[in-house]
């Protein structure tokens, strides 16, 4: 790697056991600078222990984590912006206060601390709620702090586990606005979380976990070349003309036509030439799976 | 501007935090309040001694005033005597407490009148003084020279050497040694529960996964417990200084003389008990899976800062036992033991340095315990883990 190259967090051949439970199995991931990755799988698939092994405060039974080319230390995470799956902040607190003690417990001069602490509270809408304690906030402006905690400092990586969890629509839109423009700005994002629609919108990568391994991961693009290839075609005539067709099967039929799974190596060709024979072909395409497709393909494997 | 070390930003948010917070204060006026009461009250409630009041009764008994009040200088006894007229003066003044004895002398018998109960000192004074007067009497009537009988009579001068002689202050400094194990139990097992509420809270509200991000478990724990401490101690300088205040706003003159060397054993006693204490009772608060759990969680910690109180009174009823000597060196129990032992003066210097060494060498390894308990269980969910387990959690 050379200087010029963007920081990039490389995790190799992860190993963690809790016992004799094995939570993560040689696993292998990369997130390059002003990335977004998505990390999904179902609840025990690894995820938190896979960014609480990022974050340090999981020390992994074997494989490492690196940064910017060396293994991850004290001094890497203090430029990591971390929000757990259960958010943690003191009750008592007054919100400016918290704020810009965790920005000074990462790095920041008192002073500067101060500032970016009440820059972020008016970006994210708490203006004038600055000397409340924590506990007399809503449960909605108690997550913008909380997300505030992870960003005060302006980290290099952004670890977020399960971040869009209870949020209103509303907030999800502002908290996707906000990765996005922290990606912009070089961050490296991490993320799980369980809501694959806002995954596939937001993420530039995608990791699937499962039982600790990795199942899949790639771009979105890449990750739907995994899938079968689905076709839908509509023709005016009479239906039956796909009932035994060669390697392809009828998925569903409707009122757009019907649905059908091709099996690899079938030229749609001689789909559209079946087609044509039945009647003339109003509608022939190729249907693009989304990730919930993608996962659900994956795991019924 | 520079930055601040994590250890002391830790540090500082506790103690701001405490300083803030409104039980601090209470709890600071409280403990003053207490020490200054120790003082103050007993001297209020205390009276200077006034003399007995003896009334006489009749010529003959007023016969033997100047005997009586002899006797009673010579027994250093505070005596004011009065004639009385009659019986019903003398009952009714003994009955208002005007007099404490009224007496009268018959030619072969005598009757002290009293409210209750008359002391023995003063029933030996008045015997010894009717017997004199009686065998004067006796001798006269029989002719015999006084002089050479009286000097027959008088008592062989007899007196006592004590080779290890009880401290002339030996109440005071048994208060004192009371007082110093009374307010440093107290101070243990306040801010060692401030520190055990503290990491269960951060643990249970989730902060704790939050701060390491950014902070390494040792140093969490370290800063919490410098920061807890410190406000201790200060409560702690508070309580003392407030004592000697009052202690010379009332003029007790009863300030044994080992109170020099005790009030800096207090406040490092407390600072080594602590530091002891407090790492114990952080790594058990970190066991923890509901706030509701650290007070029975960390009860065996409690307890021997409860024994060592409670020994105090043993020290006080022998100082020099060699049991107490030897317990006092036990690191549990030196934090309360050693300042009561200092306060009763029985201790050599050599015992106070092996004390502070052993007590040192001790915190170091629980601290270093602690650390590894503490990180092997503050981020850990679940039910409450023994120690055991959150030493072999760190280690996987």
């Amino acid at each position: 790697m050379t200087d010029c190259d963007p920081p990039v967090l490389e995790i190799s051949d992860l190993v963690h056991r809790f016992g004799t439970r094995v939570a993560l199995d040689r696993l292998n991931a990369k997130v390059s600078a002003g990335q977004i990755v998505g990390l999904v799988g179902r609840n025990g698939a690894g995820k938190t222990t896979t960014m609480r092994a990022v974050m340090g405060i999981l020390r992994p039974s074997g494989g490492e984590v690196s940064w910017d080319g060396h293994v991850v230390g004290p001094s890497d995470w203090l430029r990591f912006g971390y929000m757990p799956e259960e958010r943690g902040l003191y009750p008592q607190m007054r919100v400016l206060d918290q704020l810009s003690y965790f920005g000074e417990l990462h790095g920041l001069d008192r002073l500067t601390a101060r500032n970016v602490a009440q820059a972020w509270l008016g970006g994210l809408g708490l203006e004038g709620r600055e000397q409340d304690r924590v506990v007399a906030l809503s449960h909605g402006n108690q997550q913008r702090v909380q997300l505030a905690v992870a960003l005060v400092h302006r980290p290099e990586l952004l670890v977020l586990d399960e971040p869009f969890s209870g949020l209103d629509p509303t907030a999800v839109d502002a908290l996707s606005d906000t990765l996005r423009m922290e990606a912009q700005r070089g961050t490296a994002v991490l993320f799980s979380s369980h809501q694959l629609e806002l995954v596939e919108h937001l993420c530039d990568r995608v990791i699937i976990l499962e039982e600790g391994r990795m199942l899949a991961s790639g771009t979105l693009a890449e990750l739907r070349a995994l899938l079968p290839r689905y076709l839908r075609v509509q023709v005016d005539g009479p239906t039956g003309w796909s009932a035994n067709l060669q390697g392809a099967a009828v998925v569903r039929g409707d009122a757009d036509g019907v649905l059908l799974r091709l099996e690899a190596g079938t030229d749609p060709q001689a789909i559209l030439r079946a087609a044509l024979a039945a009647g003339p072909v109003e509608q022939f395409g190729f249907e693009a799976g989304g990730l919930a497709d993608v996962y659900r393909e994956l795991m019924s494997r | 501007m520079k930055r601040i070390p994590t250890t002391r930003l830790v540090m500082k948010r506790e103690l701001t935090e405490r300083l803030q917070g409104r039980l601090t204060w209470i709890m600071t006026a409280l403990t003053t309040l207490g020490v200054v009461a120790l003082i103050v009250v007993p001297a209020l409630v205390r009276q200077p001694a006034r003399p007995t009041v003896v009334g006489l009764m009749g010529s003959s008994a007023q016969a033997l005033g100047p005997a009586l009040q002899r006797s009673a200088t010579e027994a250093k006894v505070r005596l004011r005597i009065i004639n009385v007229a009659s019986n019903e003066a003398a009952r009714s003044g003994v009955k208002d407490g005007t007099l404490d004895v009224a007496l009268s002398v018959g030619a072969r018998s005598a009757v002290s009148q009293v409210k209750a109960t008359l002391s023995p000192t003063m029933r030996a004074l008045l015997q010894s003084t009717l017997d004199e007067a009686h065998l004067q009497q006796a001798l006269r009537e029989a002719g015999v020279p006084l002089s050479s009988v009286l000097r027959a009579l008088t008592p062989v001068p007899f007196s006592t050497m004590a080779l290890q002689p009880p401290p002339p202050d030996r109440a005071a400094r048994s208060v004192a040694a009371l007082a110093a194990g009374l307010l440093l139990y107290v101070s243990l097992g306040i801010y060692g529960a401030a520190v055990a509420n503290g990491v269960a809270q951060e643990k249970t509200s989730r902060t704790a996964e939050v701060l390491l991000a950014a902070v390494r478990p040792r140093q969490l724990m370290t800063g919490k417990v410098v920061g807890i401490g410190l406000v201790g101690l200060g409560q702690l300088a508070i309580a003392v200084t407030g004592g000697l205040i009052a202690n010379a706003a009332v003029h007790r003159t009863e300030i044994p003389s080992t109170v020099w060397l005790l009030l800096p054993a207090i406040l490092l006693f407390f600072v080594l008990g602590f530091a002891f204490y407090s790492f114990a009772f952080a790594a058990t608060a970190a066991t923890v899976a509901r706030q509701e759990e650290v007070q029975f969680a960390t009860l065996p910690i409690g307890l021997p800062i409860i024994a060592g109180f409670l020994l105090t009174y043993a020290a006080i009823a022998s100082p020099s036992a060699w049991w107490i000597r030897l317990l006092s060196f036990l690191p549990p129990l030196t934090p309360i033991l050693m300042p009561a032992r200092i306060a009763l003066g029985h201790v050599s210097s050599w015992e106070v340095i092996l004390a502070v060494l052993i007590m040192l060498a001790s915190i170091y390894g629980m601290a270093r315990l602690a650390a590894r308990i503490y990180a092997g269980a503050i981020v850990r969910g679940g039910a409450r883990l023994s120690w055991r387990a959150a030493l072999r959690l760190q280690q996987e």
